[in-house]
């Protein structure tokens, strides 16, 4: 490219990287800075620099460490379970009659914003006039307390979680399933393999570094649930379903205000996921699996 | 020529529209869905009698208004002109508020002929209040009542059972404990010959729902000889949860027997942990309990209900068992808007305010009203049930606090108070102690 020509290119794209600094690195810059104030909108004068104040604090909270145990209960059954029925639907539904149809119908769930779903759970899951009881009374079960009950709020909202984004992660193994090469299979056939023991050492092989993608995006997103919990149980009963991010919710907007505190914990959070993430890449040697490792 | 004479037309037509637009003063105003239609009927009102001023009334849930007005206020952007203000809000949100005190001082033609602050209610009037100034207008007088089934407490066959029962006669509860007796009468769980499945509709989940339930309990005991005696009158600004020396007033005995008494009617009500606002309306508006403590304007939906109809002989409204709680409104001006709009914002609080706008929002949307002429009035008493029975609930009211950390305090009590309740925490004074202490430690300025 000659020079005259990266000049303008670089004023084309000008504008982008403005955009991207005022609308992304000011704020991302500014959160950090406000970790370490007591910035609070409801008292005046505030926002003087306090040092690691906020951080100590956080390790006191009684609701921020409760917050902890949703956030990773929704990691450890509901991202498990979204990666199995994932897996399964996707080797179900191929080459299945109206395999297209049903797999338009897999994706309609992600399609739907986290607010509708706990809309919808809302009245689902309501009391007295909820689809979930009604449908339980024909088995002659008791209505339940949904939403009111530690173990049944906390079900309900992994369970939406699951309904969400078990076809994100169908779409990603339905698509590494079909991208297994033909003949691969067609050995395996040759060579006596039965379709489990073909799916378990020829495919599935083959899916293991799209799993671990799929794996590392749920629990990035896992780790920001917040919409569900927002419009159905509010994190209650108690802190039965506050997850993380809620509770920087509450604190930063919602109740206290408290700037410069839920700024510490989103940057908490920034570093859990950065250090979670990396665990887990290097644990499960993603890049090698991707042939996109630097040793590679 | 004729060229000419065309083109100075349409620039001189041009001139003349963009001065006609300029002379409107346009003004965002922002409110609670409680207040939204009332204020919006109002606004249409108000544009014809006044065309130079423009009102685009926005309205927004409760949870995100309180957030967005306070950012705007405190980054004195000036986005909104005029809100609709809980008052208890009313320490937090003082800073960024008009003080009318002043700009009536300043500009006391504003105030239309026959506008009469002395009518206004005195409690409304203080809540609408900060260290002596006026910064908001009296608007919603809301307060909690108690509805039931008119028809169910008045039925012989049920007093007669009731007797049977409980050996004394059925009547409209006075105090929590009788409430309890009646819920489980009329729960068919505990007794299959109940006309409905439960007995009283409440919420206790884990919002600010919460926050304004506990002092209908907890106010009795507050408020009684020895709750005076022991921590001094309630405080407006810090409320009856607090003493009046400013201190946690509940972590004790008191505070225990409240939490309690909501214990004692939980097994009476359809989820009431998980049951909010907006669910313990449909569960009394279709028949499902026959009783139901909530604010003053879901009236409406239950009088419009077809399972609660005729509703004059279905619907009954009693003070609470306990004591009632106020949920004032008041509308504000935002003091970082230009002079122009200010000017514009305060004369449509003004107009909303009059006794003629008082009645027509009482009438067609069931706003409580602040003045005492309307309450008075046997017009507005024959509109609505409920208005003649609001002076002795005004009397009693319990109040929550107005100091600027109560969005905090809030936050912390909801979920202790629900833990409490669905058993996740001991219900012991100490557990009370235990939420008194981080009241303390956020009133003391850490988190």
């Amino acid at each position: 490219m000659s020079k005259a020509n990266r000049k303008i290119a670089i004023l084309f794209i000008l504008p982008v990287i403005i955009f991207y600094l005022i609308m992304a690195i000011y704020p991302f810059a500014s959160m950090i800075y406000e970790s370490f104030t007591n910035l609070n909108l409801t008292i005046a004068n505030s926002g003087q620099f306090i040092g690691l104040s906020n951080y100590f604090e956080i390790f006191q909270d009684p609701l921020a460490l409760s917050s902890i145990d949703f956030s990773a209960m929704v990691i450890y059954i509901g991202v498990p379970i979204e990666i199995l029925l994932g897996l399964v639907f996707a080797y179900l539904i191929r080459g299945l009659k109206g395999e297209k149809v049903f797999r338009t119908l897999f994706l309609i769930p992600m399609m739907i914003p986290g607010i509708v779903f706990g809309i919808a759970a809302q009245m689902i899951f309501n009391y007295l006039f909820g689809a979930a009881n009604y449908f339980l009374s024909f088995f002659g079960v008791q209505p339940v307390a949904w939403l009111g009950q530690a173990s049944t709020a906390q079900f309900v909202i992994i369970f939406l979680d699951v309904l969400q984004w078990t076809p994100f992660v169908f779409l990603i193994i339905y698509a590494g399933l079909l991208s297994v090469p033909q003949d691969l299979t067609d050995a395996a056939k040759v060579d006596g393999a039965n379709g489990w023991q073909t799916f378990l050492h020829v495919e599935f092989p083959t899916l293991r570094p799209l799993l671990y993608v799929a794996l590392i995006i749920r629990v990035i997103d896992a780790l920001k649930i917040f919409g569900k919990i927002y419009m159905t149980t509010w994190g209650g009963p108690g802190t039965a379903t506050s997850s993380w991010s809620f509770y920087i919710y509450k604190v930063g907007v919602s109740y206290g205000w408290d700037i410069g505190y839920a700024s510490a914990l989103a940057v908490i959070l920034l570093i859990v996921s950065t250090i979670l993430v990396n665990i887990l890449i290097r644990f499960l040697n993603l890049g090698e699996q991707l042939g996109i490792s630097k040793e590679s | 020529m004729g060229k000419y004479r065309a083109l100075v037309l349409v620039v001189s037509m041009i001139a003349v529209m963009a001065v006609a637009a300029l002379a409107v003063t346009t003004i965002s105003v922002v409110v609670s869905p409680d207040n939204g239609p009332s204020i919006q009927y109002l606004a249409q009102q108000f544009m014809q009698q006044n065309p130079d001023i423009k009102v685009n009334v926005t309205i927004i849930s409760w949870e995100t208004l309180y957030p967005r007005l306070l950012a705007d206020l405190s980054a004195k952007t000036g986005i909104y002109d005029a809100f609709s203000m809980d008052v208890m809000t009313t320490g937090a949100m003082q800073s960024g508020c008009l003080d009318l005190t002043q700009y009536f001082k300043d500009h006391p033609d504003v105030i239309p002929a026959g506008y009469d602050m002395n009518d206004l209610l005195p409690l409304a009037y203080k809540l609408s209040t900060w260290n002596g100034d006026l910064i908001g207008l009296p608007y919603y007088n809301n307060t909690m009542l108690f509805y039931y089934r008119k028809d169910l407490f008045n039925n012989p066959t049920y007093q007669q059972q009731f007797y049977q029962m409980f050996g004394r006669p059925l009547r409209v509860p006075t105090t929590w404990a009788e409430a309890v007796d009646v819920a489980r009468f009329f729960t068919q769980s505990y007794n299959p010959k109940s006309p409905t499945r439960y007995g009283i509709a409440l919420m206790f989940p884990t919002t600010h729902t919460m926050f304004y339930m506990f002092p209908l309990f907890f106010g009795p005991y507050r408020t009684s000889t020895d709750g005076i005696r022991e921590f001094g009158p309630v405080d407006f600004n810090y409320g009856t949860y607090f003493t009046s020396d400013g201190k946690p007033a509940f972590a004790n005995k008191y505070g225990l027997m409240a939490l309690e008494d909501m214990k004692a009617l939980m097994p009476y009500a359809p989820d009431p942990l998980g049951s909010d606002y907006g669910q313990t309306i449909e569960y009394f508006a279709q028949g499902m309990t026959a009783m139901c403590p909530q604010w003053t304007n879901p009236y409406l939906q239950f009088a419009s209900s077809p399972a609660l109809q005729p509703a004059d002989q279905k619907i009954g409204i009693a003070p609470m068992p306990g004591v009632s709680v106020a949920g004032n409104w008041a509308l504000a001006v935002n003091k970082y808007i230009s002079p122009d709009k200010q000017a514009a914002a305060v004369k449509f609080i003004l107009f909303c305010t009059t006794k003629e706008a008082g009645l027509q929002v009482l009438e067609k949307f069931a706003i409580a009203p602040v003045r005492e002429s309307i309450l008075d009035n046997p017009e507005a008493q024959a509109a609505i049930p409920w208005v003649s029975a609001l002076p002795s609930i005004y009397q009693t009211e319990a109040f929550r606090p107005r100091i600027p950390q109560e969005p905090q305090l809030e936050g912390i009590t909801d979920v202790t108070f629900s833990k409490m309740l669905s058993g996740a925490l001991p219900m012991t004074i100490d557990t009370l102690q235990s939420l008194a202490d981080q009241w303390t430690k956020v009133l003391a300025g850490g988190q």
